[in-house]
């Protein structure tokens, strides 16, 4: 057996690797970091250290009216997105861990099979659909088509969430004269606040960075969320990579952050669905 | 089920019984409106002659958007580059993961912050990443063109702009970018090896290479299989980075179906024929599927 000095210089000289590797790793996001604080003719310069910083790049977009224009989209669309996925998903979490009923297996089955459908594979159909609707260029079109995204994981999260919570505190309550409702949500809910919490938070990360249901249903300027904005922040003959940059930090921030916070429960979730899926 | 004092023989109330079916009544709603009636009206609209430069409304066909389809040269040959993008993205993600997961699978502070920023990848839009490595591979600004250049893989011009090097270079950031998945289910996996089996093995004299081809890698072989399928399976729907990056070019070089797909509904103006392409899409889907649940249950 190792002694235990040796294990631990075993382990230092492989912290050291790990670094190096994540920075490596890592080194195309650090890059778009860099390159939102610097100015663009530093830009030109290509090394990895910045000499000087600027916030030019983010108050030259913060000042652009269709970047703010789209961030207030992107901001309406993954709220009421995440707000309608918890509003769904919980109930039907309850109704999937608590009750026994003909056709259960099959309805858990038939949600969850629409989180392995690619978005690809219904686009063509929900274009037409949406477009015949009369609703091609409307937030409501991309608001609905993104509850679709993140719903399958968050019912089946929730409902191994709810598995976990032990029946009999509901029936003590329901004892006490509650009804079956009363007691999910003073008993239930609140014990999985958490992961209630991390679903939404989920629904919306997903919702802010769709990218091919946006670019199928949006073309006017108005309507544009965040992703489409950054194309448009790139098409025209100028354009800054530092204003680029910059826009693109503005999309990853919330959603690095975010998830960052509420790794545990969405990693477990999202391996759980994945694996399952 | 849910009172027990209520005896099985007794008929249970209404709404007792409509109950359950009420709660998750709107998840299924979704599920009906986002799947199952897209998957039905894609295969009509299949069978349809829609072409919205000729007929405004779709009339029947048949077939001919089948038989268009398998007589499209092109759409064969994105169909071969989509096998291709597919098993090179899982072969980038094992080939990434596998390295990082075992570095990772040790309990120190910086391998756990490590295991946290690793997911960074996967975490990020498409679009951030898609004009990142943009800007990483432009021929102006971009210091890894410069990198590519010094090697001689690029010359004045990006390698994007190359037709034999943007696919291989767009598999790679797609695999770079799915590899976080990949690392998660290994450390699972590494995890769930009793340490038993390798003081054994070092009691044995064996070495490190021996442990890990005797123990690590038939223990994690089954997870990299299922979830190399589940990657695959996504990676086959590719459309955002190929997009992104290069709009399926130059030259179709990245032309993947579901870049062909896209553009037969949005630049041929042929929705019918874009609806076909998704059906074979899916029926391919539908066999991988099938294949994955096989492995699982053994």
């Amino acid at each position: 057996m190792m002694h235990d000095s040796d294990n631990r210089l075993r382990n230092a000289a492989l912290d050291a690797l790990t670094i190096a590797l994540l920075i490596l790793v890592l080194s195309p996001i650090i890059w778009v970091f860099i390159a939102s604080i610097r100015p663009d003719a530093d830009i030109m310069t290509r090394g990895l250290i910045p000499a000087r910083v600027t916030f030019d790049h983010f108050a030259n977009i913060f000042s652009r009216g269709d970047f703010l224009v789209a961030l207030r989209n992107s901001l309406v669309v993954g709220g009421i997105v995440a707000i309608c996925t918890v509003v769904i998903a919980v109930p039907a979490a309850y109704s999937l861990s608590r009750f026994t009923y003909m056709g259960r297996d099959f309805i858990g089955f038939l949600i969850l099979a629409t989180q392995m459908l690619p978005a690809v594979a219904v686009l063509v159909p929900i274009v037409v659909i949406i477009r015949s609707l009369g609703l091609a260029n409307t937030l409501t079109a991309l608001t609905f088509t993104h509850l679709a995204l993140g719903l399958p994981i968050a019912v089946w999260m929730l409902k191994g969430y709810i598995d976990a919570v032990p029946r009999e505190l509901e029936e003590a309550s329901i004892i006490d004269g509650s009804s079956q409702i009363g007691a999910m949500f003073r008993i239930t809910l609140p014990l999985i606040r958490p992961a209630v919490v991390a679903v939404g938070t989920f629904a919306f990360v997903l919702s802010w960075g769709e990218f091919i249901l946006a670019l199928a249903l949006i073309t006017s300027a108005e309507v544009k969320t965040l992703p489409l904005a950054l194309q448009t922040l790139f098409d025209p003959y100028s354009f800054s990579w530092g204003v680029v940059m910059a826009g693109g930090v503005v999309i990853a921030l919330p959603t690095i952050v975010l998830f960052l916070l509420f790794r545990n429960q969405l990693v477990g979730g999202l391996t759980a669905g994945g694996i399952k899926g | 089920m849910t009172s027990p004092a209520v005896s099985e023989n007794e008929p249970r109330p209404f709404v007792e019984v409509a109950l359950p079916y009420a709660l998750v009544a709107p998840a299924v709603l979704v599920a009906l409106a986002i799947a199952v009636v897209p998957l039905l009206y894609a295969l009509w609209l299949s069978f349809q002659d829609w072409y919205l430069l000729r007929n405004p409304q779709p009339v029947w066909g048949g077939l001919i958007n089948y038989e268009a389809l398998f007589a499209d040269a092109g759409l064969w040959r994105a169909f071969w580059r989509t096998w291709i993008w597919t098993i090179g993205t899982v072969a980038v993600e094992i080939a990434l993961a596998l390295p990082l997961a075992l570095l990772l699978n040790r309990d120190t502070a910086i391998a756990r912050m490590a295991s946290a920023l690793i997911l960074l990848p996967w975490v990020m839009p498409f679009i951030v990443l898609g004009y990142g490595w943009r800007f990483l591979l432009d021929s102006e600004v971009g210091a890894l063109h410069s990198v590519f250049q010094f090697f001689g893989f690029a010359g004045n011009s990006s390698i994007l702009n190359d037709p034999n090097m943007a696919l291989a270079i767009i598999i790679f950031i797609s695999g770079w970018k799915g590899m976080p998945f990949m690392v998660l289910a290994l450390l699972a996996a590494l995890k769930s090896i009793p340490g038993e089996l390798y003081e054994a093995a070092a009691i044995d004299g064996a070495s490190p290479w021996q442990r890990f081809t005797s123990i690590t890698l038939p223990s994690i072989q089954n997870t990299m299989l299922i979830i190399g399928l589940v990657l695959g399976i996504l990676a086959f729907y590719s459309f955002d980075l190929p997009w992104i990056m290069t709009r399926g070019g130059p030259q179709d070089a990245t032309t993947i179906l579901g870049i062909s797909m896209y553009k037969a509904v949005f630049t041929d103006l042929r929705p019918a024929y874009a609806a076909a392409i998704s059906v074979v899409m899916l029926v391919i889907l539908a066999i991988a599927s099938f294949l994955s649940l096989q492995l699982r249950r053994r």
